[in-house]
C-alpha cells in the first residue's frame, strides 16, 4: 500500500453545517469523485492559518486526502493511497 | 584508592537469607484468565479489538470490569481496596518497612493519558483499509506497529526484516510525522480542557488533577468522559491511568491497555507496585533491566530488598531514585511544558556513507532544519549534541555546551562539526546522524552580548528573512555550505532535498 502525491488544486463541494466542514465530492481532470465516507480528519496550526485535511474514501473505493487552507480557501487534492 | 564495583554476587549477599530464599521463591500470581485477585471478586474484561496486551506482566490480572460497556477496567474495585487483596510478589510483608502505605495519604490526583499505539493507528483512521489488519509504521525499524501486528511479536525498535519474517502479511507504510503531531495536538487540546496543568510528549500527556473534584466530581467519572471526548474528535483510543503521582498513574495504565482506565489509590499502591516487573518502574532500561535481571531481581517488590547504597553503587545516582519508585513514590510534579525539551533531526542515509563530506553536508542541512525549528519555537539551545549510528548497528553520541544559547545556524554548526570529528572515529561506514538541540532558554531571556550586539541583530535579521523565503517554498529552496555537497547526489522534489526520513523531506 503506498500513497501517490497529486498535488492539485480542485474544485470541492462541501458542507459547512454547524461550523463543520464536510466534503461531499469533488472534481478532478473534469471528473466528478463523490466522497461516500470521511475516515479522519485533523487541522494543522501551525501554519498562520490553519490547513483542514480530510481522509476521504470515494465512491469507488479510493482512499484520498483533501486539504482545506483556510487563508485562501482554496482546496488542494494532496494524494491518493492505492494498493500494492 | 580502589573503586569497589559492586557485583550481582556481592548484592546477593546484601540480600541475606532473605534474599537468598526469594531466588528460589515461585512468584504468586493470578490469571487474568483463570480467576481475579482475592477481594476484587470481579472478571477483568478482554483486551479490547482482540488486541493482545502490551506485555505478559499485563495479562497478570488486576483488571476490574466496570460494568461499561467499552470495557473500561480499573486497576480495582473502587471501595473493595486492602492493599493485601493485591496478588503478592516475590518479596515477603516486613522487607521493605518504608513503603508507601507507611506514607501519609496522599491528596494528588495525576491522570496519565497514553495514546493506544499510535502512529499505527493514525494511519488505520486516514486508511480504512488497513483497519484490523497487522500495521507497521517505519523505515528501517519499526516506530509503531498496530495491537494486530503485536500479536505476531512485533515491537517498537524492531528490524523490518525480522518484522516481514514474523509477520509476513503486515503492512508496512511510511510514517508522518506532520499528521500525528495534529493528531496529539487535538488530544492534547481535549485534556487541557479538564486539567490546568497538562505535561505532553510525544504520544502521552500528565495531567494534574489534584483540586479538581469540586469541578469534575469523581476523577474516574472525569477520565472516562476525557476517553470519550478524544474517541469523538479524532477516533482514536487512550488509555488512561489514575494514581497519587506520576509513577503510579503510568504504572496503572499500563495494566489495562488498550482503551482502559485503571486506578490506584495511594493506600492501594504499596501492593500494586510490588509486583510490577521492574522494567516497567521509569528510570530502568534495558540496560538496568538486564543487570537487575542477572541478579534474579524481577518485581519492583524484589527491588526493595537492596538497600540505597547498593542501588547507588550500582546506578549512580539514578539508584536513589530507583529506591524510591520501588515503593511507589514519585515526587515529580506536572509541568505544562512552555519550552520545549529538545528538537531533534535525524536521518537515515539512502546508502550506508563513510563520505566525509556528505555526512558533513548532511548534518549542515539537519541543523539548518532544528534551528529554523527553534526560532519557530522561540527557544536558543545551549546543548548541542550529535548522534551517529553506524552501519553495524553501534551507535554513538556526544553533547557539549555552548557558550551562549543561539538559534543561529553557523554557530549550531561549529559546534556540530566539531563534535562529529571527534565522535565519528571508527573505520565503519555510518547508517545514520543526527542532531538534538537541548537546554533551552527563551529566546531574549538569555544575556546579551556586549560588544557583538550589531552583528547579532544582523544575523537574527538574516536568518528570519531565510525563515520567510523557506515558509513559502519549501525549506531546501535555500541551500548553503556543505549541503550544497548533496546537490545532485540526493533526489530533490518543489520542497528541497528527498530525504530517507519521510517526514524531513517536505
Amino acid at each position: 500500500m503506498r500513497q501517490e502525491s497529486i498535488d492539485e488544486a480542485v474544485t470541492v463541494r462541501a458542507d459547512f453545517q454547524g461550523g463543520v466542514v464536510t466534503p461531499l465530492a469533488f472534481r478532478i481532470r473534469g471528473r466528478e469523485v463523490r466522497v461516500s465516507r470521511v475516515n479522519a480528519r485533523w487541522v494543522d496550526r501551525v501554519p498562520r492559518h490553519p490547513h483542514y485535511y480530510f481522509s476521504v474514501t470515494a465512491d469507488s473505493g479510493d482512499v484520498y486526502q483533501l486539504q482545506l487552507q483556510a487563508a485562501d480557501m482554496v482546496w488542494w487534492l494532496d494524494a491518493v493511497t492505492l494498493e500494492g | 584508592m580502589m573503586r569497589r564495583v559492586v557485583s550481582g554476587a556481592d548484592v546477593a549477599g546484601m540480600l541475606g537469607p532473605a534474599g537468598a530464599t526469594r531466588r528460589d521463591a515461585a512468584p504468586r500470581r493470578i490469571d487474568s484468565s483463570g480467576g481475579s485477585p482475592p477481594g476484587a471478586g470481579v472478571t477483568p474484561p478482554a483486551p479490547q479489538h482482540g488486541a493482545a496486551p502490551d506485555n505478559a506482566a499485563d495479562a497478570v490480572g488486576s483488571r476490574v470490569h466496570d460494568g461499561d460497556a467499552r470495557g473500561w477496567g480499573s486497576c480495582k474495585a473502587e471501595g473493595a481496596a486492602h492493599p493485601e487483596s493485591w496478588p503478592s510478589g516475590h518479596v515477603e510483608d516486613g522487607v521493605a518497612p518504608d513503603n508507601a502505605a507507611d506514607a501519609p495519604p496522599s491528596r494528588a490526583a495525576i491522570l496519565h493519558v497514553d495514546i493506544d499505539a499510535f502512529f499505527a493507528s493514525i494511519e488505520q483512521q486516514r486508511n480504512p483499509k488497513l483497519r484490523g489488519r497487522p500495521v507497521i509504521v517505519g523505515a528501517g525499524v519499526i516506530a509503531s506497529c498496530s495491537y494486530e501486528a503485536r500479536r505476531f511479536g512485533l515491537r517498537a525498535g524492531m528490524a523490518l526484516s525480522e518484522a516481514r519474517r514474523l509477520c509476513p502479511q503486515a503492512v508496512i507504510v511510511d510514517g508522518h510525522a506532520q499528521v500525528y503531531r495534529c493528531f496529539a495536538e487535538a488530544i492534547f487540546e481535549r485534556c487541557r480542557d479538564f486539567s490546568p496543568a497538562v505535561e505532553t510528549y510525544l504520544d502521552e500527556a500528565y495531567c494534574d488533577l489534584t483540586g479538581t473534584e469540586r469541578l469534575h466530581g469523581d476523577l474516574r467519572d472525569a477520565a472516562q468522559r476525557l476517553k470519550a471526548a478524544i474517541r469523538d474528535a479524532t477516533g482514536l483510543t487512550v488509555t488512561c491511568g489514575l494514581g497519587p503521582n506520576r509513577m503510579l498513574a503510568k504504572l496503572a495504565g499500563k495494566t489495562v491497555k488498550p482503551d482502559g482506565l485503571a486506578r490506584v489509590t495511594a493506600g492501594e499502591a504499596d501492593a500494586f507496585v510490588r509486583d510490577r516487573p521492574v522494567e516497567q518502574l521509569a528510570g530502568v532500561g534495558h540496560a538496568h533491566a538486564r543487570t537487575l535481571r542477572s541478579m534474579n531481581i524481577r518485581t519492583a517488590g524484589d527491588l526493595r530488598a537492596l538497600p540505597v547504597e547498593a542501588l547507588v553503587r550500582l546506578f549512580g545516582t539514578p539508584g536513589r531514585m530507583l529506591h524510591e519508585r520501588c515503593r511507589g513514590r514519585d515526587t515529580a510534579v506536572v509541568h505544562a511544558r512552555e519550552i520545549p525539551v529538545t528538537v531533534s533531526r535525524e536521518t537515515s542515509f539512502h546508502r550506508d556513507t563513510a563520505d566525509r563530506a556528505g555526512i558533513e553536508g548532511m548534518l549542515e542541512y539537519l541543523a539548518g532544519r532544528a534551528c529554523r525549528t527553534a526560532r519557530e519555537l522561540g527557544v536558543r539551545p545551549r546543548t548541542v549534541a550529535v548522534r551517529l549510528r553506524y552501519s553495524d548497528g553501534e551507535g554513538a553520541e556526544r553533547a557539549r555546551t555552548l557558550p551562549q544559547p543561539t538559534d543561529c545556524d553557523p554557530v549550531v554548526l561549529a559546534a556540530a562539526l566539531d563534535t562529529l570529528a571527534r565522535l565519528f572515529t571508527r573505520r565503519v561506514a555510518l547508517h545514520g546522524v543526527g542532531l538534538t538541540l537541548a537546554n533551552f532558554v527563551a529566546a531574549g531571556a538569555e544575556q546579551g552580548a556586549l560588544f557583538d550586539e550589531r552583528e547579532a541583530g544582523r544575523r537574527a535579521a538574516l536568518y528570519r528573512a531565510f525563515d520567510g523565503v523557506r515558509e513559502h517554498f519549501g525549506h531546501g529552496v535555500l541551500v548553503s555550505g556543505r549541503a550544497l555537497h548533496l546537490k545532485g547526489r540526493l533526489d530533490e522534489n518543489e520542497h528541497g532535498f528527498v530525504l530517507r526520513t519521510p517526514s524531513l523531506t517536505k
